[in-house]
């Protein structure tokens, strides 16, 4: 399509243009039909396509064509663009321009605000907001949309980005006109994230809340759409459906909240287009597995301040990679495919855009994928690539003149074109004027620096013969020069003003020195700037640390393969089978299972590892019933007295040390349970401690789904001050009715559904389904042995008490977490069939523990019931086996029994002890070597085998402490550089992840 | 001479119906035969005779000269296959000023105000606490009641754990006075340790009020005999003549050197560091100050995420390696409970580069040295008191540590607490064997 005969341009001039029509003027009518064409130009119509001496034809604010040998009508404003480039505009599909950023408003009073705050036919959580609409509430904000078109920026979608789910986004143009112009379109996305934002309400107090509450409020939706008979008018329901069909955008921080998201889509239907944090290159491969479309931020971290070794200290190892590492993320997302688009959101200063865009490239980011993603990417996940992204015929008018390759360091955005409209960047005569020059006023000479950016040049001036630089005020304007300086010689100011002379370069005028006196002046082009120019040349090879997995201390270059077969022999075997403690015995893990055990087995073949255990002893893994590491998040939904809908599962974190710390301490397994901040709390995560597996591959597979219950001073609030005395229970007379109800709600909601069920198809079709309510699935799933209760209990009261209400409802209590007042009532325990688990020596800390003895386990155990010692607490998790050895002394357990304390009794108390807690061929491999007694405080975990591969060893600990400390090292050194090289730098901070155990309430659970 | 081999302590449940009661003086003289004594300053007796009489020791030796000796005693016990070792010392502990962590109305351990040396912890030491019993059940016979909060949280004394009531029970009153001193990075608030760690912007201002309230406490004890009595004054006398130690609780590399500075140039005598968590980065420095540290008991979690998993087992023998005077704390989560598990925290230190006897000197005569009382306890040596204490296995290992006799100035000391009694009791409902 070369050549486009005037005929035809005449004819797509005829289609009426989208002028104010429904306003008023106040004067003449002003309407433009003139075109503009910007011919000579190299024109990028997108990311792939470079067209030579073109031409670009516009008018009314729309693309007439791009093109080459284009011919324009009479009645065109020609622009001789020779020399120049011609790009479209960026789009940024994240943003709240036009909003004011959302500040939380700290309550400060601590009482429970259950209910939402704000009044209206809405939904029943201020958290989730779909009926905010962007468009309606939007205007134009002129000096946001100018620091943005400095950029390069043409167009973006916007939200006020408060919320849940936030509602629509609107994508409007950076333009000055009429709001009704720039908006391209009002409902162009829906936008969601994890955030609660600014909502008064209590409810989600947590990331698995957040979660629950997305979950239940598609089942809600639904249930709503679907429903003939409205029971209410719910406008949140309403809008929410009403937006499904809009791009959906969901914001995260981090690449595990990535999956996160991306999982809540898959249940329902949902891909999103994921705003991610930047930190994606962590886990490139498990991100592209979603398919998500991405939205990133180029927010890179910022160097500290490492020069005093000791402050330094505090900066972690993470945040140091961190600096390293992120600013190649973009490039790291091309080279896996991911599709992505590029945010200047999450920038402190939006001025910092293109530095890090530059940096991003320098890491390796192609051109054409950073063009790509700035373009075509923003604007066809939105289904826009028609109106905006590309220079192309019936396109908006949304492009920038440049000087040059707009990723040229050199680069200079000279206008930026929005809806046809012009606006001036930079001045388009400009001339580079740096360089030095020979200065000489009257009959005095001196250098002369000019330097730095076009619009805010510095000048430099020094005497003849004198190395004192003299910093000088200096302006430039197209054409026109301003020139003042101190020439330190006591004769005051010298003033200039002149013009600029090209070809020669020359600057040529009059002034004024302290003397009054006119003179004239001129300064010689001598020489350019050339340090910029070399400092880019020497810029060494980029030679980063490896990633890691986890992006841990102590993780690994490779992630988890396959298990190794392993042979171990020769060790003391504690079998936790009848067999007992064997002496001198090999233990032969394969393919992730124990194969064999015997004396002098020998391998199937040169592959197995052989590994010499003389004077070590072996034992099954060690298994920590209650836990709270590994949790993102926050690890209570305290707001309510039920939450039996939140999921560990949803919020395991597989990044925290404390994995590793177990792991060096013989542990396996964890159950990662709910708080204890409410009676029914959430379901719990049973997992592996697979060290640099994703959540979703440490969890257990096929374990049976258990849910944490609590009891005493916790879910009464004993301890939470004197203002927090309303939530429902107080006492321990309210938590019964807190069960009784539950259970009694969950019964009749089976009814409900068994009832509608049992309804022919044509009768169904009468009447509206029953909601389904995340809550009472998983009571009902108590109430039908398909999901088991451990409970966090202290006093035999409520103990007895809990077992009644079960009893009545025909279900027993699976476990009693840390029932340190469980020796009281053990016969009870026995008969109703329940477990407990059991701290060793824990007590004193609060009213309810003052009877806690350190012989409870002991009497448990000598009574018949299945006992556990469990941790709820991340040092304690590393030595169980030495809070095993405790009931040895305390009750006298045999060392056999006291082993089976924290390996098989958990796993019969999860249900896992068919496949773990014992060395028994055909069970998983999950086994510990240690050094010595494994129930004595002088024993060492050597070795530790989850599923047969080794995930700790002493040895390759000591050498990964080496590496750490060198990448450390190294890593400051850059920074070091960095820093002189003129990057900012900041004071060392330390981020503090937070150690959660049962009472653990967070104030914002997105930093924790 | 009677001869007694066996001391029986097997009593029927039913006799457990009440708390253990205050021993009376030794009025017989005992001989321990046959036992491996360990004498706290890292030897070891194998088969051993330790005599005490009148509340001290009498003999500690070989059992070669049985015979020569038996007749000195009036009661022999023979200890064969066990051990014996000097009574436990519990440093830095608000034992007996804290009940129940999460009960207000229990808590006498932390007063108001920013500069406190004037109080004085040893007048709020409950002899009754019911946890009491429950620490000296495993070894732990001394202790150094310490008060906690504030800049200067007061003066701890030393307490012999066993006593009608605190004047009976104290050892040695107001020996030191405790600083804690400011951290020089802090987090937001409240839990706002997510915020990360900043600059605290109050330190200098810590500093300046610190050095003005050490000289003029200094220039005030240049005179004897004030006329206007400046309690606070008053106290701070003793850190200036050597009579008082001076307990800086730091833990981070800088303020650890900053805060020996300073109280050296304010002219303090004796200076010990508690806490410590960092001083593995710098033993040197503490070793060439000659400052003793108190660590934080060692089951703890590593400060930071890429130090080494095992940090805090091994700075003791860090320390104790550099020549360090190094004692240990149990200080943190579930104190004062968790005093009970000081002897593991020694057996810690033994897996992580000490010997068991080096291990055994941390919280026995080096705890003594430190508290200045080490030529009456801490180690297992004639003329010091016989405070001490016999385990049928190692007590520094949680899996035998099972104290059967103890003695504090030679009074036989009631090993019941509430906790056996409980154990007995509920033993005896469901008809089981006691082990």
């Amino acid at each position: 399509m070369k050549l486009f005969s005037a005929f035809i341009i005449c004819l797509l001039f005829s289609i009426p243009s989208f002028a104010q029509e429904t306003f008023p003027v106040n004067g003449v009518a002003d309407g433009n039909p003139n075109y503009d064409a910007f011919t000579n130009a190299t024109i990028i119509v997108d990311y792939k396509t470079k067209l030579e001496n073109a031409t670009l034809l516009i008018q009314r604010g729309k693309i007439i064509e791009a093109g080459e040998n284009i011919k324009f009508p009479p009645g065109t404003v020609v622009h001789d663009m020779k020399g120049k480039f011609i790009y479209p505009s960026l789009i940024d599909i994240f943003s709240n321009y036009g909003f004011k950023p959302v500040e939380r408003e700290r309550r400060t009073d601590r009482r429970p605000h259950m209910e939402r705050s704000t009044k209206g036919a809405l939904g029943w959580n201020e958290a989730i907001k779909p009926e905010i609409d962007a468009v309606k509430i939007f205007t134009a904000d002129s000096k946001a949309s100018e620091e943005l078109r400095k950029l390069g920026f043409g167009a973006v979608l916007t939200s006020p980005m408060d919320g849940i789910a936030r509602g629509t986004a609107a994508f409007v143009t950076l333009g000055s006109e009429r709001d009704n112009e720039t908006v391209i379109e009002g409902k162009a996305a829906a936008v969601y994230s994890f955030d609660k934002g600014n909502s008064q309400q209590d409810y989600p107090s947590s990331l698995m809340g957040a979660i629950a509450l997305l979950r239940q409020t598609y089942l809600d939706a639904q249930w709503y759409k679907n429903s003939q008979a409205k029971e209410e008018y719910n406008l949140s329901l309403e809008a929410w459906n009403n937006i499904q069909n809009l791009p959906q955008i969901f914001e995260v921080n981090d690449w595990q909240s990535v999956l996160r998201a991306d999982k809540i889509g898959d249940e329902f239907g949902v891909q999103y287009i994921i705003k991610g944090g930047g930190d994606e290159y962590k886990r490139a491969d498990e991100i592209k597995k979603t398919n998500a479309k991405l939205i990133v931020p180029i927010n890179f971290p910022e160097a500290y301040d490492v020069e005093d070794p000791f402050d330094a200290n505090i900066v972690s190892y993470n945040d140091l990679k961190e600096w390293e590492l992120a600013p190649e993320n973009p490039s790291y997302l091309e080279k896996h495919s991911l599709d992505f688009s590029l945010t200047t959101y999450g920038l402190k200063k939006k001025d910092e855009f293109w530095k890090n865009l530059r940096k991003a490239i320098e890491y390796g980011l192609s051109e054409e994928t950073a063009l790509k993603s700035l373009t075509y990417n923003p604007a066809s996940f939105l289904g826009l690539q028609d109106k905006v992204g590309s220079l192309k015929k019936g396109m908006l008018a949304n492009f920038l003149i440049t000087s040059s390759d707009l990723f040229d360091k050199k680069n200079i955005i000279y206008e930026n074109w929005v809806n046809g409209k012009p606006y001036s960047i930079n001045d388009f005569d400009a001339i580079n004027i740096n360089g030095n020059y020979l200065l000489t006023i009257g009959d005095k000479t001196y250098k002369l620096k000019i330097e730095g950016e076009q619009k805010k040049p510095k000048a430099q001036v020094q005497r003849e013969n004198d190395t004192t630089k003299i910093s000088a005020i200096i302006s430039v304007k197209r054409k026109l020069i301003t020139l003042t300086f101190d020439p330190k010689d006591k004769t005051g100011m010298i003033r200039l003003s002149g013009s600029i002379f090209e070809n020669p370069l020359l600057l040529k005028g009059k002034g004024q020195p302290g003397s009054g006196e006119w003179v004239d002046w001129t300064a010689e082009f001598i020489s350019g700037i050339t340090g910029e120019k070399e400092k880019s040349k020497i810029k060494p090879k980029l030679r980063l640390t490896d990633i890691i997995y986890p992006f841990q201390p102590f993780g690994r270059k490779t992630k988890p393969g396959n298990p190794k077969d392993v042979l171990i022999q020769n060790a003391t075997v504690w079998t936790n089978e009848k067999d007992g403690i064997l002496q001198n015995t090999d233990v032969y893990l394969k393919d992730g299972k124990i194969f064999r055990i015997g004396k002098n087995l020998k391998p199937e073949n040169s592959s197995v590892e052989i590994i010499d255990a003389t004077g070590m002893q072996l034992t099954p893994g060690i298994i920590d019933e209650h836990s709270h590491i590994a949790i993102s998040g926050g690890v209570n939904e305290g707001t309510q007295s039920s939450s039996a809908e939140v999921r560990i599962g949803d919020v395991i974190n597989s990044e925290d040390i404390n994995i590793y710390r177990q792991l060096s301490g013989g542990v396996v397994a964890s159950q990662l349970l709910h708080g204890s901040a409410n009676p029914i709390g959430g379901q719990s995560g049973i997992v592996k401690l697979r060290w640099g597996k994703i959540p979703d591959e440490m969890k257990i597979n096929g374990a049976d789904g258990f849910i944490k219950f609590a009891l005493g001073e916790n879910v009464k609030q004993s301890n939470w001050g004197d203002l927090v005395r309303e939530r429902f229970p107080q006492t321990r007379m309210g938590v019964e009715q807190v069960y009784v109800d539950a259970f009694t709600r969950a019964r009749e909601y089976e009814n409900k559904w068994k009832a509608y069920n049992s309804l022919s198809a044509s009768d169904k079709q009468k009447i509206s389904p029953p909601r389904r309510d995340l809550e009472l699935d998983a009571l009902l799933e108590i109430l039908n042995h398909k999901r088991f209760i451990t409970c966090h209990s202290y006093v035999q009261s409520e103990i007895n008490m809990l077992m009644k209400v079960a009893e009545s409802f025909k279900f027993n209590v699976n476990t009693f977490t840390h029932i340190l007042e469980g020796y009281k009532v053990a016969d009870k325990m026995k008969q109703h069939g329940a477990g407990g688990g059991s701290f060793s020596d824990w007590w004193a800390y609060k009213f309810e523990v003052y009877e806690a003895i350190p012989y409870n386990a002991a009497i448990m155990h000598d009574e018949g019931v299945t006992v556990a010692i469990n941790s709820d607490d991340a040092e304690m998790g590393r030595r169980l086996n030495q809070e095993a050895g405790k009931s040895v002394k305390y009750g006298g357990l045999s060392e056999e029994e006291a082993l089976k304390l924290v390996t098989l009794n958990p796993a019969k108390l999860l249900h896992l002890d068919k496949r773990m807690g014992s060395i028994k061929a055909g069970k998983d491999a999950d086994v510990v070597l240690w050094t010595d007694d494994p129930l004595s405080v002088y024993t060492k975990a050597q070795k530790t085998f989850v599923d047969g591969i080794c995930y700790y060893d002493k040895d390759e600990d000591a050498k990964m402490r080496e590496e750490i400390n060198k990448e450390r090292a190294e890593i400051i050194q850059k920074m070091i550089e960095a820093k002189k090289e003129g990057e900012g730098v900041r004071k060392p901070v330390k981020k503090e992840d937070m150690l959660y155990n049962c009472g653990t309430i967070v104030e914002d659970y997105l930093s924790n | 001479m009677k001869k007694i081999f066996i001391l029986c302590l097997i009593i029927s449940s039913a006799a457990f119906a009440q708390k253990p009661v205050p021993a009376k003086q030794q009025t017989e003289s005992i001989l321990l035969t046959g036992g491996t004594a360990h004498i706290g300053n890292g030897k070891v007796i194998e088969n051993s005779l330790v005599g005490f009489k009148g509340g001290k020791l009498t003999l500690v030796s070989e059992a070669a000269n049985f015979d020569a000796v038996k007749k000195q005693y009036d009661k022999i016990i023979d200890i064969t296959g066990k051990q014996v070792y000097p009574g436990f010392i519990a440093m830095n502990t608000n034992l007996g000023l804290v009940e129940i962590s999460a009960v207000r109305a229990t808590l006498d351990y932390a007063e108001v105000g920013a500069l406190n040396p004037n109080v004085r912890s040893v007048i709020a030491y409950d002899t009754d606490s019911k946890i009491i019993p429950t620490v000296r059940t495993n070894g732990v016979l001394l202790a150094q009641v310490t008060p906690r909060s504030g800049l200067i949280s007061g003066s701890s004394s030393v307490v012999e754990l066993d006593g009608w009531n605190w004047e009976d029970a104290t050892f040695k009153t107001d020996e030191g006075i405790h600083l804690n001193w400011s951290r020089m990075f802090t987090t937001g608030g409240f839990m706002a340790a997510a915020q990360g760690i900043k600059k605290n912007e109050e330190y200098e201002k810590f500093i300046t009020n610190i050095k003005k309230f050490f000289a003029d406490s200094r220039a005030y004890s240049e005179i004897k005999d004030q006329k206007e009595k400046n309690l606070k004054f008053e106290a701070m006398r003793g850190l200036f003549d050597g009579n008082r130690t001076l307990y800086i609780h730091a833990d981070n590399v800088k303020e650890i050197m900053e805060a020996v500075n300073i109280a050296k140039d304010a002219g303090v005598k004796k200076i010990v560091l508690i806490g410590g968590n960092e001083a593995w980065r710098i033993p040197e420095f503490i070793k060439q100050n000659n400052i003793p540290v108190v660590v934080e008991r060692p089951h703890s979690l590593p400060a930071r995420a890429e130090d080494d998993v095992d940090m805090p087992y091994k700075l003791i023998p860090i320390l104790f390696k550099q020549g360090i005077l190094v004692s240990i704390d149990s200080d943190g989560e579930m104190s004062p409970a968790s005093n009970r598990n000081i002897p593991f925290y020694a057996g810690t230190a033994a897996a992580y580069g000490l010997t068991k006897e080096q291990a055994l000197m941390t919280i026995t005569s080096n705890a003594a040295k430190i508290l200045g009382i080490d030529d009456k306890v801490g180690t297992l040596e004639t003329g010091k008191y016989a405070t001490l204490f016999v385990s049928d296995g190692d007590a520094l290992d949680m899996k035998t540590n099972n104290v059967t006799l103890a003695f504090i100035e030679g009074k036989n000391i009631d090993l019941r607490n509430e906790q056996k009694e409980l154990y007995y009791r509920y033993m005896n409902k469901y008809g089981l064997k006691i082990k």
